[in-house]
């Protein structure tokens, strides 16, 4: 393939991503820009009225850049059943190797490249634009808010380049998959020992602190993954009927099911791409980056907040991912043709929902052990659930059994973040208060979840009602 | 074709046009539905009784599947009322559902079960008693044992189609809603369902068809109704076909007289029988 051909490979890719945006997000998803950076910019400017610091916002920033790039990097790969279910039998440019004479190896390192031109404009350009105006407010001189941009892409093409080499490995062999658990493990009991800083090898090492040594250290990581990807990455083999003794019957009683909903759902989770790890993954991926951001706003402020207050809530937001995998492959419709209410739809999914988040949420909680104090895991233990509850009733309330539409349809989008930030935002607050008023702090974050769980419970009952008459 | 049309005339001489003699299966009454501006169905007034094998024949959007939708509780019309098996589709969408079997027209089995498992999920939902004996029963009778326990993402077009007809029929409902049955199917099952679906009617058991395969209709069909733009244009008895007359152009006529109205412009070609490559 030549060089041209390749730049037209890259363009029309970035063409085929923002069609598929728009074929299942609508015009709508023209705004979402714009209300990146307007959502982007007020949150900042809530953390000037707290003594959260510039420093420590940066970290925060390129956390969730990493993780989103590790979304972004899975959801063309991982994502694929999910998106046959949805757009029905969708043929994406990187899985085109069986049709036209490019490789895989350059397929996918185009589709790479695409992913961070195309996030780097429609989401981390208003992103910065949104730091912007905190930034520059609180001092930060301009040239810091652009090495703010070069980094968080290079964060971006981190994570995206992760997802990518972990599902490559994944796809050579079983003793592959392990090595790739192991590894994991490795890392992750280095890094709460002390003995690795994650930081230091990813580009907020060059943010933090520019110099040639630290470009070599943060972007060289990017860089290899950016290759390792591609190279250990093959594509499954299509050809093979897969075969499955019943498992229906067993799951079934072992969930007590008696419409089959939760059982459905639990093997369409545990066959699809990822199985049930990437519950365990998306959930672990932001245990992770909590436990760094409580580490950085430890270091780089006066506060010490809460780990147990802040494990638990944004473990319980993150179980909004799990709410995407239990929906992935649901049509309204098809359970309209069935003499089967959508509340009982609804009480299935949220069955399946949390044997499937619960015991992951506490899996990281009882890790976290390794360094947090006992009270403090109870005290995340008691606020999780509390929280998934909260957001499975949103969730199922506004969005139904189509929770991916809510990325980029502006108006529900900002509905559903704003109802996830009544119950987030304290609970975050009083994480960061926990030590100056440690007896209100616990009473408000217990009295938020509590509050949320009722209200979220409310919600998931009307959710049936609600998506039944919709559409009728 | 002749078989059938020759065992439907000794068996049933009921056509819908001149029903009465027994309560209808279907009955609708000036069902309307508009979206907005559009206008999805007009004033559909129909009859099925009971025992009918029953074809709605439209051009693409003429209202055949938002009837369906409508009569299966999916939907709720703008105005006008239906009773399905004596149960109002609006009031009580749960009840009809329960007696009825729906197959909506390119429906895959989920994704990740096999068709076994799907239809022990079809047998907790409707809530039948020894699902497995029946499962067996209907993999036989559609050709499909030997996949039963591979997953359906794996299935080719015409297997999943195989498993959906079983999940339609497995509960043995007195009604059934299909469109488009034979779509996916190879020839030999495409004669295996169109015999199949003549003895659930031969028993008693009603069928209501849509489709755009006028051969079917004509082979199967011992009513047929033609809509278009949402309004029923005709209703016709194929067994009254003169011997040099076709349902295929009696339907052109039907058509192209709406379309110098102003109405849906007739399809150029319209297709005579679905085939394994008329996905």
């Amino acid at each position: 393939m030549t060089g041209a051909s390749t730049r037209g490979l890259l363009g029309r890719m970035i063409r085929e991503e923002y069609r598929l945006h728009s074929e299942l997000f609508g015009d709508r998803f023209a705004a979402f820009p714009l209300l990146v950076a307007a959502i982007s910019g007020a949150g900042f400017w809530l953390l000037t009225l707290t003594d959260v610091g510039v420093g420590a916002v940066a970290v925060g920033v390129h956390g969730l850049v990493f993780f989103f790039g590790l979304q972004v990097g899975s959801i063309g790969l991982v994502g694929r059943d999910a998106l046959r279910d949805v757009l029905g039998d969708v043929t994406l440019l990187v899985f085109s190797a069986r049709t036209l004479p490019v490789t895989w190896r350059r397929l996918l390192a185009v589709f790479l490249l695409k992913d961070l031109l195309y996030y780097s404009v429609l989401f981390l350009g208003p992103l910065a634009a949104g730091y912007a105006v905190f930034a520059v407010t609180a001092g930060v001189p301009a040239g810091d808010v652009g090495l703010l941009y070069l980094t968080t892409a290079a964060t971006f093409a981190y994570g995206a380049g992760t997802s990518l080499t972990a599902a490559g490995v994944a796809t050579r062999s079983r003793i592959a998959r392990l090595g790739l658990l192991v590894g994991a493990v490795a890392v992750t009991a280095a890094t709460v020992a002390g003995q690795v800083d994650p930081v230091a090898v990813s580009p907020l090492a060059f943010y933090d602190s520019p110099s040639v040594a630290t470009a070599a250290a943060g972007f060289g990581p990017v860089l290899a993954l950016s290759v390792l990807g591609p190279l250990t990455f093959r594509p499954a083999d299509g050809g093979t009927a897969r075969s499955s003794p019943d498992r229906y019957s067993r799951v079934r009683a072992q969930l007590s099911d008696d419409t089959g909903v939760a059982t459905r759902t639990m093997l369409e989770v545990a066959r699809s791409s990822g199985s049930v790890w990437k519950v365990l993954f998306s959930m672990g991926v932001l245990f992770g980056v909590t436990a760094l951001l409580v580490r950085e706003v430890g270091r780089a402020t006066a506060l010490d907040p809460s780990p147990g207050i802040a494990f638990g809530t944004l473990l319980g937001l993150g179980a909004f991912t799990t709410y995407s995998w239990v929906t992935q492959f649901d049509d309204r419709r098809e359970y309209l043709r069935y003499p089967l209410s959508m509340d009982a739809v609804f009480a299935g999914k949220r069955r399946a929902f949390l044997v499937l988040s619960v015991p992951a949420g506490y899996a990281y909680l009882a890790l976290s052990l390794l360094w947090v104090p006992l009270t403090e895991v109870v005290l995340g233990a008691v606020v999780f659930p509390l929280v998934a509850v909260y957001v499975f009733g949103v969730t199922a309330y506004v969005t139904g059994l189509s929770p991916n539409e809510l990325l980029f349809d502006t108006p529900l989008f900002a509905a559903f973040g704003a109802a996830l930030a009544l119950v987030s935002l304290p609970l975050v607050v009083t994480a960061l208060t926990y030590t100056e008023a440690p007896t209100t702090s616990l009473a408000v974050a217990l009295a938020v979840s509590v509050a949320g769980a009722v209200v979220g419970a409310a919600l998931a009952g009307r959710a049936g009602p609600r998506w039944a008459a919709t559409g009728r | 074709m002749n078989k059938r049309r020759r065992r439907l005339g000794q068996a049933k001489p009921v056509v819908s046009a001149v029903a009465g003699t027994s309560m209808p299966a279907i009955e609708t009454t000036d069902l309307t539905k508009t979206y907005g501006d559009a206008t999805a169905l007009a004033d559909l007034s129909l009859s099925v009784p009971e025992g009918e094998l029953f074809g709605l024949l439209g051009p693409n959007g003429s209202g055949k599947t938002t009837t369906i939708e409508i009569l299966t509780g999916q939907r709720e019309p703008t105005s006008g009322s239906a009773r399905v098996l004596g149960s109002d589709p609006v009031a009580d969408p749960l009840a009809v559902r329960e007696s009825v079997g729906i197959l909506p027209e390119r429906e895959d089995p989920p994704s990740f079960l096999t068709p076994r498992e799907y239809l022990q999920f079809v047998g907790d939902v409707r809530d039948i008693d020894d699902i497995d004996d029946h499962i067996d029963t209907w993999a036989d009778r559609l050709g499909f044992r030997d996949t039963l326990d591979t997953l359906s993402t794996d299935l080719s077009e015409g297997e999943r189609q195989r498993v959906m007809l079983a999940q339609t029929f497995v509960h043995e409902p007195d009604l059934v809603f299909i469109d488009e049955p034979l779509v996916n199917l190879d020839p030999i099952m495409q004669a295996e369902v169109k015999d199949h679906l003549c003895d659930y009617c031969d028993r008693g058991n009603t069928l209501f068809l849509s489709t755009h395969f006028l051969e079917v209709a004509e082979q199967l069909c011992t009513g047929v109704a033609i809509v278009r733009d949402g309004r029923l244009v005709a209703e016709r008895d194929p067994r009254e076909l003169g011997s040099d007359e076709r349902l295929l152009d009696y339907f052109r006529a039907e058509v192209a007289d709406g379309s110098a109205e102003g109405g849906t412009e007739p399809r150029s070609e319209i297709p005579a029988e679905p085939t394994e490559h008329d996905a």
